[in-house]
């Protein structure tokens, strides 16, 4: 049984659109990006995930369970941090670990303990004294302290430094390995390429692309550098067709090519060639890609 | 719901605290000094034409010319700054969810985790509910202070100051759960208590309006109009102050609250009370069944 099974989930705000006809499958212990720009939907997709938004059509299930009629019985098992985090004023974590524990019927102050050392956080200080990171930290605690099967996070890294995104990662990793879920919104590609098994990219409000990252990275885009042995043989040199020349000077070409560099290698030895240089797939390029443009992976 | 009433109690302990004091004092001061203006009370009358409905608009009776002592002590629990109290700390409480939690964006952290709506409304119900009995009790310990040092024949009975209390505190409920109704409605802490306040300065409005002032017959000459503002006769004739308020005074909550009347004829305002218990049960239903219904959106 997928984890989060939406179909056809639509949500409109009257004349402003949402999200239109999305579908997602989310399988057990895989940790699934939700990648998009700003404004793309991915905020009102998540809302009504946890229940707060009622969708206009379609329908989005949990556990096999209504994210609207269930939503308090899913979130036994769910640990959500929203976009932007914004905590009461007098809460400290402290306080925050003995309200969550009575609330959620399960005593989280050791693992809420074990978190909080591990993300460098004060369980005295009141938020209204915290940081921006130190509030989104108290957050991701109390949404991770409960070893919840699902972890739904919409853009958690916001306000993180470099040093507590890295061990967010980890802990998301570790969750991974222990057969939870995780749900995890960006608009940064790097976060996702570098942490999730899957990434589906929403652009105004529809999916334009859903698939694992090792299979977008197949067909990303890669950078190829040519330096010929002299200008000449770099001016009449005649490209194949599965290369995008994007620039040549003097006697050194950049170019584009999509999938692996076999057959560029195959074509560059019969060449006047001095030099290759062939980056990683970007899925840089890709993403940029499907934001700007009409293209839509099949 | 512990964990809901602990996140409660964490934040309303200090401000209950400080309109709870707020409203002994005030309670104390205003018991021990009426009784010092009752002497005067007359002269008032006379020099200031509109002061008398004013007072009947807020004690629900018409006080007539004799101003006892007990019916001053009915003042107290009708003083608009004892009132202000009551209704701004219950705007303040039962303002903050959904609106005030929508509003600031906490809303997101309260219900991502594992609670109902309803679930978590009967908890704010029963916060609002013990924090309204927490400031009448207040209210009430500065009152039986300073009575200490008044005459007995001054003070009411116990069984007419529990009655007023009782009365004031279902006034105390069907405001709040008109508060809670347009606070399940609204996205805008400031929208649901601007709403309410407005209603509130209706209810004052329209009971105001709809009291009666001495008004002269036509055949009354300019020195009779002149003697009757100090001294009425038979010819004055008593008319609300504008006659289209009487229609809509039953929307007033005004109109439900008559300590005077309690203290004077020491009878339980049951028929008050039934009505506006019956508003609050409407009301927060309705405000629950819409808080239930709703989408939430912070963003």
């Amino acid at each position: 049984m997928s984890v989060i099974e939406a179909q056809h989930l639509t949500k409109s705000y009257g004349s402003r659109r949402g999200v239109i006809d999305v579908n997602l499958n989310v399988e057990p212990g895989e940790i699934f990006g939700f990648l998009g720009p700003n404004g793309a939907g991915k905020s009102t997709t998540i809302r009504m995930l946890t229940g707060f938004l009622r969708a206009s059509s379609g329908n989005v299930k949990i556990f096999g369970q209504d994210c609207w009629a269930n939503s308090d019985t899913i979130k036994r098992e769910v640990g959500y941090v929203a976009g932007d985090v914004r905590l009461y004023p007098w809460l400290t974590t402290n306080r925050a670990f003995k309200i969550v524990s009575e609330i959620r019927g399960k005593d989280i102050e050791e693992r809420g303990r074990q978190l909080a050392d591990r993300f460098r956080l004060e369980c005295d200080l009141p938020v209204r004294k915290m940081s921006r990171g130190n509030r989104q930290k108290v957050a991701l605690v109390l949404a991770l302290a409960h070893d919840p099967k699902l972890v739904v996070l919409d853009e958690p890294t916001s306000g993180l430094d470099p040093l507590m995104q890295d061990t967010l990662a980890e802990c998301l990793r570790e969750m991974a390995e222990a057969g939870n879920t995780v749900f995890f919104s960006s608009h940064t590609l790097n976060e996702v390429e570098t942490l999730c098994d899957r990434v589906a990219i929403v652009r105004n409000g529809s999916i334009v692309v859903d698939d694992r990252i090792q299979n977008l990275k197949a067909v990303a885009p890669r950078t190829v550098t040519l330096v010929f042995e002299s200008e000449e043989n770099a001016a009449n040199v005649e490209w194949p067709d599965f290369v995008d020349v994007k620039r040549r000077y003097k006697n050194e070409c950049i170019l584009e090519i999509e999938g692996t560099a076999i057959e560029l290698t195959t074509w560059a030895n019969q060449q006047a060639i001095t030099d290759i240089t062939i980056s990683p797939p970007s899925l840089d390029a890709l993403f940029r890609g499907y934001y700007e443009t009409k293209k839509e992976l099949v | 719901m512990r964990g809901l009433l602990r996140k409660i109690f964490y934040e309303v302990r200090v401000p209950t605290l400080l309109f709870g004091i707020g409203l002994a004092i005030i309670m104390t001061l205003l018991t021990a000094l009426l009784p010092k203006v009752l002497g005067d009370i007359d002269k008032l009358f006379g020099s200031i034409p509109f002061i008398k409905p004013l007072l009947s608009t807020m004690l629900g009776v018409d006080p007539g010319e004799a101003f006892t002592g007990q019916l001053m002590q009915a003042f107290l629990w009708v003083h608009p700054t004892v009132l202000a109290i009551i209704w701004a700390h219950e705007l303040m409480y039962c303002s903050r969810v959904p609106a005030a939690e929508i509003d600031r964006g906490s809303v997101d952290f309260l219900l991502g985790l594992p609670v109902s709506r309803w679930k978590l409304y009967v908890a704010e119900t029963i916060g609002w509910m013990v924090t309204g009995l927490i400031i009448l009790g207040f209210g009430f310990t500065g009152h039986a202070i300073a009575s200490k040092t008044m005459e007995p024949d001054m003070l009411p009975t116990p069984f007419a100051t529990f009655s007023v209390i009782c009365n004031l505190y279902c006034v105390y409920l069907a405001v709040g759960s008109i508060t809670l109704m347009f606070s399940a409605m609204s996205d805008r802490r400031g929208r649901a208590i601007g709403v309410v306040f407005g209603l509130l300065v209706f209810s004052f409005l329209v009971n105001f309006l709809s009291q009666p002032l001495p008004v002269m017959t036509e055949e009354s000459d300019i020195g009779e109009k002149v003697a009757a503002i100090t001294k009425p006769d038979e010819k004055l004739e008593e008319t609300p102050i504008w006659e289209p308020a009487k229609n809509v005074a039953f929307l007033s909550v005004m109109e439900y609250y008559r300590p005077a009347f309690i203290i004077e004829s020491q009878t339980f305002p049951k028929r008050n009370i039934g009505i506006l218990l019956t508003v609050t049960i409407i009301c927060w239903t309705i405000g629950g069944i819409i808080f239930r219904r709703r989408s939430i959106c912070t963003v």
